[in-house]
């Protein structure tokens, strides 16, 4: 008799038990990640490499170098921002010098499923700043593939977990503690009352895994689109053999000579999957185009009458992307660069100030104003960091060894 | 059928079944701790104060009429709740507590601490129920939590889930969770899902920023209320710490020396008595090096207003020399602290 008594008291806590063990799981990952938070200006990042990467929203960075950023904790770094995308609100940034730096990687948001838990950390209202211990908050996926204009959240998480202002550019987290998102966007009541409601968007790792080569090449990075179709929904009465709303995008026109027709685009083809993934409706196929950069090829599926045709899709203008790529390879000092990561002098003007100074061809740009030059972009904040007629410190590889070079601005023109 | 009771609890429960058993011992055991508190009021400058753009929202910022919610402190009558919940002109014998079975008591103030938005109540009531308190040593963030508040009916409390979001809130004095917090249940227990108390909800009001069931909620913490307690139960009421002001607006560092460039001295302030210019670069607060602005908030925050601090600034002195070199001059500024006006920064 004492026997079963004891027994049901002991099942009496079972509900508890569970539930308890489910909070040590949460705390567990809760302290995980947060050590992984940036405090970031007026909002959030999350580091994603031990080197000291940063995520974060473009609208929380901006393209600023030199950034005074914190770690859960208070220690103090220097970020500079290196690739971003005003339009789809990411920036990628790189702490100075970073080593060991607490992280977490990116995680599959494709694998997400509505009503599974996530957390967001962040720092809303900047409550977390002094004591720098940021904000954790606890909800569901409520929703994916949310489609949102200017910023481009065309591929959004929806979630309840409750992020405010402060918490842009902070990650969500899902339970295996890695980033499946990074938190931007809330809809609010009205514009002067900027507290969440429930209704929070977070954009997907997988989108911005797949920019982060465009990020860590420098600059902005551009959202890829079709050039040279027009779309409608399928179910739209204006155009014959439109399909059924649901079916994909239908291709009302194609341009003559352009990428879409050379791709093999033709009018009254009906898009259903890019990449594996599921065209809807037009806003899908948007954020689904929009999961990568421009200059990418993606893998189209078309229905054309009783035919199903594969069509490979380079996304953007070839164009436009060589004529960007040429110019972020000149600088006003009379210098151009080599195509490719690395930063190699490919020619220099006559008489221009980097011949003037002392540049080669050759040359290979490692330092400037005493900290390293990841990418172009980098080489033009230095360049314009000083006025004309100062001098910036450069540091080149030339012949194995490094060598110093005191690069005079050129005065403009008069 | 013992034996059935036994096989039944043995089955295994769907993990939201789990939950929600969990959730109702919490709410009918600890919520017969929860009262609601009624207030008629005279006038309400405090509850309804949405300022500027916020204004134009005054059914969502303003304290709405209706109970709010406290905590029975001891057997004795001792009731905790929100400071807040108890300001304004209260008409005479306007204050009431309503308890878990409906009883109603005319309650009294017996102290407060505004800062951190806590207040002691008295009713006349013995053989009171009290909350066990939480050991803060096993509590952390994304440890569950759960907000109760009394609804106008008395019969069930309300019961609100979420995580404990910070620990260290409000300068050590509070917890924050993103269990939804409003003028109804501010002033409640929150607590652990085994019902123990972590801090009684505070700083729903109309000038917070946060606003209410935003996701940002405050409880101050139970141990802070302990240690009050001798005070406000000796009638103090403590009015919050005056926060400081310098009155500069802040610019990026400077890349040259680093720490805080100032972009403007506001006029009529302390930094303008002490002789502080626009483009000096604080660099050190009493005797400590400033790197950001964000370090000279810290060291303002550890300041009170009145006090005298010592703050260096670096002077551009003389023009750039050739190569964009500028020279600085040291000057160490000695400033009072003046009472920080509203919608300003330190």
């Amino acid at each position: 008799m004492s026997a079963l008594l004891a027994l049901l008291l002991l099942q009496a806590d079972e509900p508890l038990r569970r539930i308890e063990e489910e909070q040590a799981r949460l705390r567990a990952v809760c302290e995980e990640v947060k050590r992984a938070y940036v405090f970031f200006g007026q909002g959030s990042g999350v580091c994603i490499s031990p080197d000291g990467w940063v995520l974060t929203n473009f609208h929380v960075s901006g393209d600023r170098d030199g950034q005074r950023v914190r770690m859960t904790g208070g220690k103090a770094y220097t970020a500079d921002v290196i690739g971003f995308d005003p339009y789809g609100d990411v920036a990628l940034c790189k702490i100075r010098d970073g080593k060991e730096l607490p992280f977490r990687e990116l995680g599959d948001s494709d694998a997400l499923r509505v009503g599974q838990a996530v957390i967001a950390v962040g720092n809303p209202f900047l409550l977390g700043n002094g004591s720098w211990e940021p904000t954790i908050t606890h909800g569901i996926v409520s929703a994916l593939h949310r489609y949102m204009d200017n910023p481009g959240y065309s591929d959004a998480i929806q979630t309840d977990a409750q992020i405010n202002p402060g918490n842009s550019g902070g990650p969500l987290i899902a339970m295996d503690g890695k980033v499946v998102g990074i938190n931007g966007r809330i809809d609010i009541r009205r514009f002067t009352n900027r507290v969440n409601t429930g209704i929070g968007y977070a954009i997907p790792a997988r989108q911005i895994e797949r920019y982060l080569a465009a990020f860590k090449a420098g600059g902005r990075a551009f959202e890829g689109y079709v050039e040279g179709i027009t779309i409608g929904e399928c179910g739209d009465s204006r155009y014959e053999g439109a399909g059924l709303y649901g079916d994909g995008i239908f291709v009302a026109g194609v341009v003559q000579d352009s990428p879409a027709s050379k791709a093999g685009f033709e009018p009254g083809d009906i898009v259903f999957e890019i990449e594996g993934y599921r065209v809807t409706n037009a806003n899908r196929f948007h954020g689904i185009v929009g999961n990568w950069p421009q200059g990418e090829t993606l893998r189209f599926k078309v229905r054309r009458k009783l035919d199903e045709v594969e069509l490979k899709v380079f996304l953007g203008d070839p164009e436009k992307i060589r004529e960007r790529e040429e110019a972020s390879r000149r600088f006003p000092v009379g210098l151009t660069l080599a195509p490719g990561a690395e930063l190699r002098v490919a020619s220099l003007d006559k008489d221009g100030a980097a011949e003037k100074a002392g540049l080669k061809v050759g040359d290979v740009l490692r330092r400037g104003e005493g900290r390293e030059l990841l990418c172009r972009d980098e080489l033009r904040g230095v360049l314009v960091s000083r006025k004309p007629g100062e001098t910036v410190k450069l540091v080149v590889l030339r012949d194995g060894k490094d060598l110093e070079i005191p690069l005079p601005l050129p005065l403009p023109a008069p | 059928m013992s034996v059935a009771l036994v096989l039944s609890l043995l089955a295994p429960a769907q993990e939201g079944d789990a939950l929600a058993a969990v959730l109702r011992k919490v709410r009918d055991q600890a919520g017969r701790c929860v009262v609601a508190v009624e207030v008629d009021r005279e006038s309400d400058p405090d509850g309804q104060t949405a300022r500027g753009s916020l204004a134009t929202h005054t059914d969502y910022y303003n304290r709405p009429r209706g109970p709010a919610s406290g905590v029975l402190w001891d057997a004795e009558g001792h009731v905790v709740t929100s400071q807040f919940n108890v300001s304004g002109g209260i008409k005479k014998d306007g204050l009431r507590v309503v308890l878990w079975d409906g009883r109603r008591a005319p309650a009294r103030i017996v102290g407060w601490d505004e800062g951190r938005d806590i207040a002691l109540l008295k009713i006349e009531e013995t053989g009171l129920p009290v909350l066990p308190k939480a050991d803060f040593a096993k509590l952390g963030q994304g440890s569950f939590v759960v907000v109760l508040g009394r609804a106008p009916d008395p019969s069930s409390p309300t019961v609100n889930l979420g995580i404990l979001s910070a620990m260290s809130r409000m300068k050590g004095a509070a917890v924050q969770t993103d269990a939804e917090m409003n003028y109804g249940n501010s002033g409640g227990a929150l607590v652990t899902l085994r019902g123990e108390l972590v801090g009684v909800g505070c700083n729903v009001k109309p000038q917070a920023v946060w606003g209410q069931s935003g996701g940002v909620g405050f409880a101050c913490k139970v141990s802070v209320i302990e240690d009050l307690l001798p005070r406000l139960k000796a009638g103090e009421k403590i009015p919050a710490e005056k926060e400081p002001f310098l009155g500069i607006r802040p610019g990026e560092g400077n890349p040259d020396v680093g720490g805080v460039q100032v972009v403007q001295v506001l006029p009529g302030s302390p930094a303008e008595k002490a002789g502080m210019k626009a483009e000096d670069v604080i660099v050190e607060f009493d005797g400590k090096k400033v790197e950001d602005y964000e370090a000279f908030t810290d060291l303002m925050q550890a300041r009170k207003a009145g006090d005298e601090v010592a703050i260096k600034v670096m002077r551009k002195k003389g023009k750039p020399a050739a190569g964009g070199k500028q020279d600085y001059a040291e000057h160490v500024l000695k400033a009072k602290l003046e009472e920080r006006p509203a919608g300003l920064q330190p």
